[in-house]
């Protein structure tokens, strides 16, 4: 018994139990969909990381030292002025004192309660920065001003230098496996009331836990805004492309139970409903949608034609089941390499559209034409302005074939000229640009403070009370003196600041003392004091360790690309190495730092991925058309697509992210299909003894139309996938939905062409 | 026997007075327990502080102090406190005139410095030394700084105890409510501590009590809990003296001026 026997003897199976099927099909669905429950909420820039990434291990070491390291900070900016006004230090200073109750907290500074230290003779006063607000004078105000720029922990740290935007930052020591939302949403609740009272006065919510809460708040929103509108799209795509309303509520169906489980599968995993996710149903929706059309087209045409429901839908099965158990395998198999990054939010997501295929499959040949035998179809399917395009263009690419090879091959090279520009690089402060809020935010801190993270360097002596030594704080001085002249570094802030200003206060004030003093014991008395003089969450524990054998450097950073950060850290590793002696640090470490590594790490990861997935797709594309002519014929419309969709990209950008390696990993199972389909048909033309001119004319006729519309709806996919507020989801979008595009139209130019000049001939 | 006496009194009060209220309850337990710690004039003692981080290291720090009673009801005790170790602090001297819900007033001697500094601060909210243990906490048992409250009784560790809560009224205290077990004997045995937003901070347990003149127990051992950066700070009291005849000039930031010479 051959295969297409095979395959119809299945098929009469599924008919003859067509009740069965549905409904065991339907129990199990909903049995495996159950687990959408356990999708976890995403724990922010955390989850986006694998525990045991070096950058990260940095960040858990020194929490475990210092704290947790994640701020919460209010943004204060009057519509005019600077904050050196009445109202707005009013404002910071009864926020300051709302911020104690926002959850999780642990410490709070503003320039209100930054502890100043006023000197009179051997009497020294330690209070808030600000008090008495009522009666603040102008000069009042311009005194504070000029004050407020000489201190060191207030410049660039909770004020800027041109004294026109002002920070609260808020210390969050947060559970472990707790998210951000309720101090976030005890923020924004604040900036509410404060903004209604103040109404000239802008009030944002910024720091690493808005920034960590951005990746739950885009992933709910783009979940509770893109699907509905999407699903609306598929309905009426699929009844414009199959005129059947009956039809299309299969295909809805088989889409909806190829989506459900495999996010319940997802749950059962454990995995986290991170951004990237939101894009999986997507492209699952495509590419099941695909599957049914196809399905669906060959049938209704059949019915056309006069053949019975039946045998129209087991025609089809047979016409289908070789190309749709190769889409979903190579899908499944192309988005697989994303396993090889370093990123589990995209693995998850690549493994969850991996089983999506996997349902999309075995719905398609099992619930599909069950459901199609059940149902009342009448065929209203006409494809005749469509079939005499097509015809037309067969015999346009039968008359020109050469001239379309050599005008593609032309713009490959012209194209392949542009792509030495491109360069691998990330730039991890645009992964919110699509969302205002967040935008509205960095534009004011961003030209302000550089940015609104901090990275920090722990510096070791490994002796206790090892940080009094006069040596060490002169080397933590040296240090920041050379970090502030990078380029990447906005300011950094010390212990050895505290002890040159605790030196001038103890000497009568006077400036000349602000220096660090040459006596040890000197230095720790001073500690000594200054912890016994400051309240309730102004300590030093969060800067050096209970023994005080080390202390944490504070360093603000500017934004800078994936490229830009690892240059930096090799900078900083190398004056470590050089100059740091006798003293040891593990380097610098936070967001800032991670966040690219990460991406450069992945990226390495990513490039092995397309070669794992890449040649296992040329392979299953030889190995299934059983010919290694084809196999190499295939490669070339399988390959030029990416060509000229980062051609295309070079007009934008030059910068080729990580999420334009995953779009490539997305879509290259997609566009494996067409041409698979394509050639499959092409093979069984020609075995059919039919003029080269005439197999062209044969593929048009029995897939030509399919790989349009599944094209088109994998386009509409993609071009959704744009709308969602994580940028890297909108550049995957974009880039998918471009390749797709091109893809099309190499199959149907340039690859009957290539059969015409290289295929076998009858 | 002066004890049992008192406790007697509590006891009868208690039964008899049905319409007290539960603040007013609460307070005069508070006070009684407050009252049944004074009248030892003057002390000194050696202390041990050990401080424990999360991953359980050890930091030991050695300080010795005075104390001086102070019978005004509408002011605090005054301490002198001589740090030992780390030895770059050896011989810093700190004066404070405490005093009940306002800013102490405190001066410091630093040897290196050879100067005694007077520093004015709101710094009882504080941590003592980088401990969890902050310089409110050494006067928790003053009823005069707060607010009371009697919830009911509850058993711990066997002894049948009152639980109290209470609030600060200092303006700037790190509290917001403090929950505490205050045995029949009238000593605190533990104090749960809320913070400014009301979370649970940190659990304060009293412990190895003993009576010194054989009328006063004091808690030679205070352990501290924080539960939100999961440190732990234990206090030790040793070779404690009562009533070794210290005065007034002993306190005085002269004092600490002699020596600064």
């Amino acid at each position: 018994m051959n295969f297409e026997n095979r395959i119809e003897n299945f098929a009469i199976t599924i008919l003859n139990h067509r009740i069965k099927v549905v409904f065991s099909a339907i129990i199990l669905i909903m049995l495996i969909s159950s687990g959408i429950r356990f999708l976890e909420t995403p724990s922010g820039y955390r989850g986006f990381v694998q525990d045991d990434f070096k950058y990260y291990q940095d960040i858990l070491e020194l929490e475990e030292k210092y704290g947790n390291i994640d701020v919460l900070t209010y943004v204060i900016k009057p519509d005019k002025g600077d904050i050196f006004q009445k109202d707005v230090l009013k404002l910071i200073n009864e926020l300051t004192e709302a911020s104690w109750q926002t959850p999780y907290s642990s410490r709070v500074s503003s320039i209100t309660n930054h502890q100043f230290t006023e000197v009179n003779g051997d009497d020294i006063s330690i209070d808030n920065f600000i008090i008495n607000f009522d009666e603040l004078t102008e000069e009042n105000l311009s005194n504070l001003r000029e004050l407020a720029k000489k201190e060191d922990s207030i410049v660039n740290f909770v004020m800027s230098e041109s004294t026109n935007v002002g920070l609260i930052n808020i210390n969050l020591e947060m559970p472990e496996d707790i998210a951000f939302k309720k101090p976030i949403d005890f923020a924004w609740n604040q900036k509410m009331i404060f903004e209604k009272k103040y109404p000239d006065i802008f009030v944002g919510v910024a720091g690493s836990a808005q920034f960590s809460h951005n990746f739950q708040s885009v992933a709910e929103a783009d979940a509770s805004k893109m699907y509905p509108g999407f699903l609306l799209l598929i309905i009426i795509l699929t009844y414009l492309l199959l005129r059947s309303v009956m039809s299309s509520l299969i295909a809805l169906l088989v889409i909806i139970f190829s989506i459900l489980p495999s996010l319940g599968s997802a749950g059962w995993f454990g995995f986290e409903a991170q951004p990237p996710l939101i894009a999986a149903p997507i492209i699952i929706l495509t590419i099941s949608l695909a599957h049914a059309i196809h399905m669906l087209s060959i049938a209704l045409t059949n019915m056309n034609e006069g053949m019975s429901k039946n045998d129209a839908i087991i025609d089809s099965l047979k016409i289908n089941f070789t190309p749709i158990f190769l889409t979903s395998f190579t899908t499944g198999v192309g988005i697989a390499g994303l396993n090889f990054g370093d990123i589990p939010a995209y693995s998850e997501m690549a493994n969850t559209v991996a089983v999506g295929a996997a349902f999309g499959f075995i719905l398609s040949v099992t619930l599909l034409p069950a459901l199609f035998s059940l149902l009342p179809i009448k065929s209203n399917y006409k494809e005749s302005t469509m079939l005499f395009f097509l015809k037309k263009l067969a015999s346009l690419i039968y008359k020109f074939k050469e001239r379309f090879v050599i005008i593609t091959s032309l713009i490959c090279i012209y194209v392949f000229s542009l792509l030495p520009n491109l360069y691998f690089d990330d730039y991890f402060g645009s992964y919110f640009d699509r969302v205002p809020e967040w935008v509205e935010v960095k534009d004011i801190v961003d030209p302000e403070f550089g940015s609104s993270f901090f990275t920090f360097a722990d510096i070791e002596t490994n002796e206790p009370n090892g940080i009094t030594n006069p040596e060490y704080l002169n080397k933590l001085d040296e240090f920041e003196n050379w970090l502030v002249q990078q380029e990447s570094v906005a300011d950094v802030s010390t212990v050895s600041d505290v002890v040159k200003n605790l030196h001038k206060n103890m000497n009568g004030g006077l400036e000349e003392y602000y220096k660090i003093p040459d006596n040890k014991a000197l230095i720790a008395q001073y500690f000594l004091m200054y912890e016994f003089s400051v309240p309730y969450g102004m300590d030093l524990k969060n800067q050096m360790t209970a023994d005080k054998s080390s202390s944490r450097m504070l360093i603000r950073t500017n934004y800078s690309t994936a490229i830009e950060t690892v240059a930096f850290n090799k900078e900083v590793n190398s004056w470590i190495e050089n100059n740091l002696k006798p003293f040891k640090t593990k380097g610098v470490a936070g967001i800032p730092i991670m966040m690219p590594h990460l991406f450069t790490e992945n990226t390495n990861g990513l490039l092995l991925g397309l070669l794992f997935s890449f040649s296992f797709i040329i392979l299953v594309v030889g190995l299934s058309l059983r010919s290694l002519r084809y196999g190499i014929i295939s490669v070339i419309p399988n390959v030029v697509p990416f060509i000229l969709g980062f051609g295309i990209l070079t007009l934008f950008t030059d910068m080729v992210t990580a999420s334009h390696q995953v779009a490539v990993l997305i879509s290259i199972g997609l566009v494996v299909d067409a041409t698979i389909h394509f050639l499959s048909k092409y093979q069984k033309a020609i075995s059919m003894k039919l003029e080269a001119d005439e197999a062209i004319q044969y593929c048009f006729k029995y897939v030509g139309y399919p790989i349009i519309i599944a094209s088109i709806c994998l386009f509409s996919g993609f071009i959704f996938l744009t709308q969602s507020l994580f940028f890297n989801n909108f550049v995957i979008g974009g880039m998918c939905a471009i390749i797709i595009i091109i893809a099309l139209l190499i199959d149907l130019l340039l690859l009957p062409a290539l059969l015409l000049i290289f295929g076998k001939k009858a | 026997m002066k004890k049992i006496i008192l406790v007697l009194i509590i006891l009868i009060s208690t039964k008899l007075s049905i319409a007290e209220s539960s603040e007013e309850k609460g307070y005069n337990i508070a006070k009684s327990s407050y009252e049944s710690g004074r009248g030892f004039t003057d002390m000194i003692s050696d202390q041990l502080m050990i401080l424990i981080d999360p991953k359980g290291n050890q930091v030991t720090r050695e300080i010795s102090a005075k104390s001086l009673e102070n019978l005004d009801p509408y002011d605090g005790d005054k301490t002198i406190t001589y740090f030992e170790t780390p030895k770059d602090v050896e011989g810093t001297v700190m004066l404070s005139h405490t005093h009940i819900n306002e800013d102490d007033d405190q001066w410091l001697y630093l040897p290196a410095l050879t100067r005694v500094k007077r520093i004015s601060s709101s710094n009882k909210s504080g941590s003592f030394m980088g401990s969890e243990v902050a310089f409110e906490d050494f006067s928790a048992g003053d009823y005069r700084k707060y607010k009371w409250k009697y919830i009911g009784e509850e058993v711990y560790e066997g002894d049948l105890c009152y639980v109290l809560e209470s609030y600060p009224i200092y303006e700037n205290s790190g509290y917001t409510k403090r929950v505490g077990l205050t045995d029949k004997l009238l000593r605190a045995r533990k104090i749960d501590f809320y913070d400014r937003k009301g979370e649970l901070l940190k659990t304060v347990f009293f412990e190895d009590y003993n009576l010194y003149g054989d009328k006063i127990w004091m808690a030679d051992s205070m352990k501290v809990e924080n539960h939100q950066n999961k440190n732990a700070t234990i206090f030790q009291w040793q070779n404690r003296k009562l009533n070794v005849g210290l005065d007034n000039k002993d306190f005085e930031k002269s004092s600490l001026m002699r020596l600064a010479d």
